[in-house]
């Protein structure tokens, strides 16, 4: 049986996709504080957002509906959506 | 890592979380292929568009469509033509279901007891002379006019190379009807002898624009970002064209690497089916395309490119202001 993911783990995972997928620099996925907003701050967007969709798709099984973009603020919050929205694993 | 607060004061920051907010999804509708004026110059009627498609006539399969839109996830509908005033109970379609903006020639006036706060943009392509002669007619005398003091109301003043140094008193009588103004450059799509742009024009065009938001900055709505942007097709180092222009039909564009791009963006034929490559004319070539709006949302598409310093960031913001207000997002 495979091993669930904490949320820690998940957060950190998220975040090096994150810190890929958008050519952040100066930051690594630990130090990246996960409450930090995403969009008023980081300055994310919705295609940003898309981007990283995919890519958590592909990593973590899960779709990101579209309307649900705008809850997504942080990466904690995306990887609590993550987490409740993975395939149940057996 | 560079974080907008870490950029920006307070009063800037106040003014970013405010659009931040603004999630814009729009696209772009060709009305009808229909238009009462003929003018040189204009790409829908140059590369064909008006060709390209059957009108759907039936205002049910209008609404129906909208609807379809709106689940589509768009929340701005941008009217073009031909004349979208020719055909109200279509703009009434979009009217009723989402934010729209219209553009016209504004021969004919739009009822306001139909349409109280619709946003209409009126097209202007010169001083007397220059309407004459690529538009047939004085079309200001008209169009300011109908809409004098209509505070939803602005006109889109395409300026041209004939009109350097001549802008100020064009400006002056848009300011003196009561309404707005902004500034795009004519992509001269026919050839028309003497409108096609040299570089040291635009350099000098730039400092003109400069100068009239400075003087009459009730009246002009545009941040001399844009004019930089504009003038010289080029923003922070990479140059506009077809890699990079944001105004791509989503459909249509396989292009690869992908650029950052209007989500979910489509101009539509009049036919509700057939999709058009751009927001312009697909015959045009992007490198030498001066549209205001793909300029402007190339900027918007682009906010973390602009997260390298604080006025980077500020330029960006301005830009988005800008965009909001000639979309109803914000107050004048």
């Amino acid at each position: 049986m495979q091993q669930e993911l904490t949320t820690e783990e998940t957060i950190e995972g998220v975040a090096k996709i994150i810190i890929d997928e958008l050519k952040l620099e100066d930051v690594t996925p630990q130090t990246f504080d996960p409450d930090l907003d995403l969009i008023d701050e980081v300055g994310v967007d919705s295609m940003d957002l898309a981007t990283v969709a995919l890519v958590l798709q592909d990593e973590y099984g899960v779709s990101i509906d579209e309307d649900d973009y705008p809850k997504l603020k942080s990466l904690r919050l995306i990887a609590e959506y993550v987490l409740a929205h993975a395939p149940v694993k057996s | 890592m560079k974080t907008v607060s870490s950029l920006l004061d307070s009063h800037w920051y106040e003014r970013y979380k405010r659009i931040s907010q603004l999630n814009i999804r729009s696209s772009i509708y060709d009305v009808t292929n229909r238009c009462n004026l003929r003018c040189k110059g204009c790409f829908f009627f140059s590369s064909g568009e008006d060709k390209v498609a059957r009108e759907e006539t039936d205002p049910n399969k209008w609404a129906a469509f909208v609807d379809e839109e709106k689940e589509r996830g768009v929340n701005l509908a941008i009217l073009i033509g031909g004349e979208p005033t020719l055909c109200f109970d279509r703009i009434e379609a979009f009217y009723r279901r989402m934010p729209t903006y219209c553009a016209t020639n504004g021969l004919i006036k739009v009822p306001r007891d139909r349409f109280p706060d619709m946003m209409v943009g009126i097209s202007l392509w010169g001083d007397e002379d220059d309407e004459k002669r690529l538009r047939g007619k004085n079309t200001f005398r008209i169009s300011s006019s109908n809409y004098e003091g209509d505070p939803h109301t602005y006109y889109l003043y395409t300026i041209t190379p004939n009109q350097m140094g001549r802008t100020e008193k064009i400006i002056r009588k848009i300011r003196d009807a009561g309404l707005k103004v902004h500034m795009q450059l004519l992509s001269n799509d026919e050839a028309v002898d003497g409108f096609s742009w040299r570089q040291e024009e635009l350099d000098d065009l730039r400092a003109e624009m400069d100068e009239m938001l400075d003087s009459y900055p009730d009246t002009v709505i545009s941040s001399k970002y844009y004019h930089h942007v504009i003038t010289t097709g080029k923003m922070l180092g990479r140059e506009f064209g077809w890699r990079e222009c944001p105004s791509v039909t989503e459909p249509l564009d396989n292009r690869d690497p992908k650029p950052r791009r209007l989500i979910h963006f489509i101009r539509w034929a009049s036919d509700l089916e057939t999709v058009h490559r751009c927001c312009t004319s697909a015959t045009r070539d992007c490198s030498t395309c001066k549209d205001g709006a793909a300029h402007m949302s190339w900027i918007m598409v682009n906010k973390r490119a602009h997260m390298r310093s604080a006025e980077d960031l500020q330029n960006w913001i301005e830009v988005y202001e800008m965009f909001a207000k000639l979309y109803q997002f914000l107050p004048w």
